[in-house]
């Protein structure tokens, strides 16, 4: 190999992250027998480092961390499987909920204690809501998606309060409440308390 | 919303690379911003597919140079000229050639590149990445790598090496 070949391969050679590179190892062998290739290689390698330098004085600004962190989407695909487990959890109980709460009216020949009444208060997915406390404006998306597809909705009320939302019976309103996720509203309704957990069957539903 | 320290972990470790290789790209801060936020946007959700927790750093600077491709638009082209030519003609520049001048000209030096040669030029200098990942964070082999940073660097030392570089002047 002649110095004008070694040069052509030391072009690229960027210092200790190339060393092993086995494209290099001649030519650096050369270089360490010819004084005139050395320097030249010790020029290259300034230059590079200057060059590298002034590439990585390019400082991002303060606040795109933290927008980068607080803005991000939820990773949905990731925990679908326990999300999944999760709305199926609250599936089978509010099921054995109403199951119970059938065979105790049939027993008792009573029906769980109704109410009509009008609660304002955000929209919530309940599966996130419940599993990672996620809820608000920076979780609306995902929210909206969950909803849509099918997994519980409830309202959280400015006192703190959480009600599971309902259609009437064979009725989702799933479809309706997606486009309110994350956002106050008032609705109206009929509410029922089985074994302390709140439900409200919407009959009517008023954006702030 | 509640946090996520591994995401969090991986932003603050990452996202000044990243932030930099955008900028190099773009050559503007709220589009390397933009794209620096749209790659851990993208990581958030796709990331369950990457089967190697190790290749993260790669998959990073993947995604966001195909982000950057997706907005880009083709504006110069390299001079048909091989890199067994560009090589031959290589200039000879000193340390104190780059040193007079600032980050600014030299990002505006970079910009004059092809996109394609530019952005293997940037991971080439900025990033300790083996010619190999470089070559997987851009999708194209090896050689084809190699070839494109022989050329981009010639023509960057070209351009360093005119007595009007100093100067900051086109």
């Amino acid at each position: 190999m002649n110095t004008s070949e070694a040069k052509k391969i030391l072009l690229l050679y960027r210092g200790p992250v190339d060393d092993a590179d086995p494209q290099f190892a001649e030519a650096l062998a050369e270089a360490r027998r010819d004084p005139e290739l050395a320097q030249w290689l010790r020029d290259q390698r300034n230059c590079y480092d200057a060059i590298r330098s002034k590439l990585r004085d390019v400082e991002p600004p303060r606040e795109l961390a933290s927008k980068i962190v607080g803005t991000r989407p939820i990773p949905f695909h990731r925990d679908l499987n326990r999300i999944l487990q999760l709305a199926a959890a609250i599936i089978i109980s509010a099921a054995s909920t109403a199951v119970s709460m059938k065979f105790w009216e049939q027993k008792h020949h009573r029906i769980a204690q109704e109410q009509e009444i009008t609660v304002r208060g955000e929209i919530l997915d309940m599966t996130c809501y419940i599993a990672n406390n996620l809820s608000g404006p920076d979780h609306a998306e995902c929210a909206r998606v969950c909803i849509r597809n099918g997994l519980p909705a409830g309202i959280k009320t400015q006192d703190g309060k959480v009600y599971l939302l309902t259609g009437e019976p064979g009725h989702s309103v799933n479809a309706e409440l997606a486009d309110y996720a994350a956002k106050v509203v008032t609705i109206k309704g009929r509410q029922t308390v089985r074994d302390g957990f709140a439900q409200l069957q919407v009959e009517e539903i008023q954006k702030l | 919303m509640s946090g996520d320290p591994e995401f969090e972990e991986l932003v603050n470790r990452y996202y000044r690379d990243l932030y930099r290789f955008g900028f190099s790209l773009t050559g503007n801060e709220a589009d390397a911003c933009d794209l620096t936020q749209e790659t851990f946007f993208v990581w958030a959700r796709k990331h369950h597919q990457l089967k190697n927790p190790a290749n993260a750093k790669a998959w990073l600077f993947t995604t966001l140079h195909r982000e950057f491709l997706k907005i880009c638009r083709r504006q110069k082209r390299f001079v048909d000229e091989s890199a067994e030519e560009a090589i031959e003609n290589a200039p000879e520049v000193s340390p104190d050639c780059v040193n007079r001048i600032d980050s600014r000209t030299l990002l505006r030096f970079l910009a004059e590149l092809d996109e394609d040669h530019r952005a293997a030029l940037v991971l080439y200098y900025m990033e300790d990445l083996a010619y190999k990942e470089i070559a997987e964070v851009l999708g194209i082999p090896l050689g084809t790598v190699q070839s494109r940073i022989a050329r981009a660097k010639i023509q960057l030392l070209r351009r360093l090496s005119e007595p009007s570089a100093a100067a900051g002047a086109k």
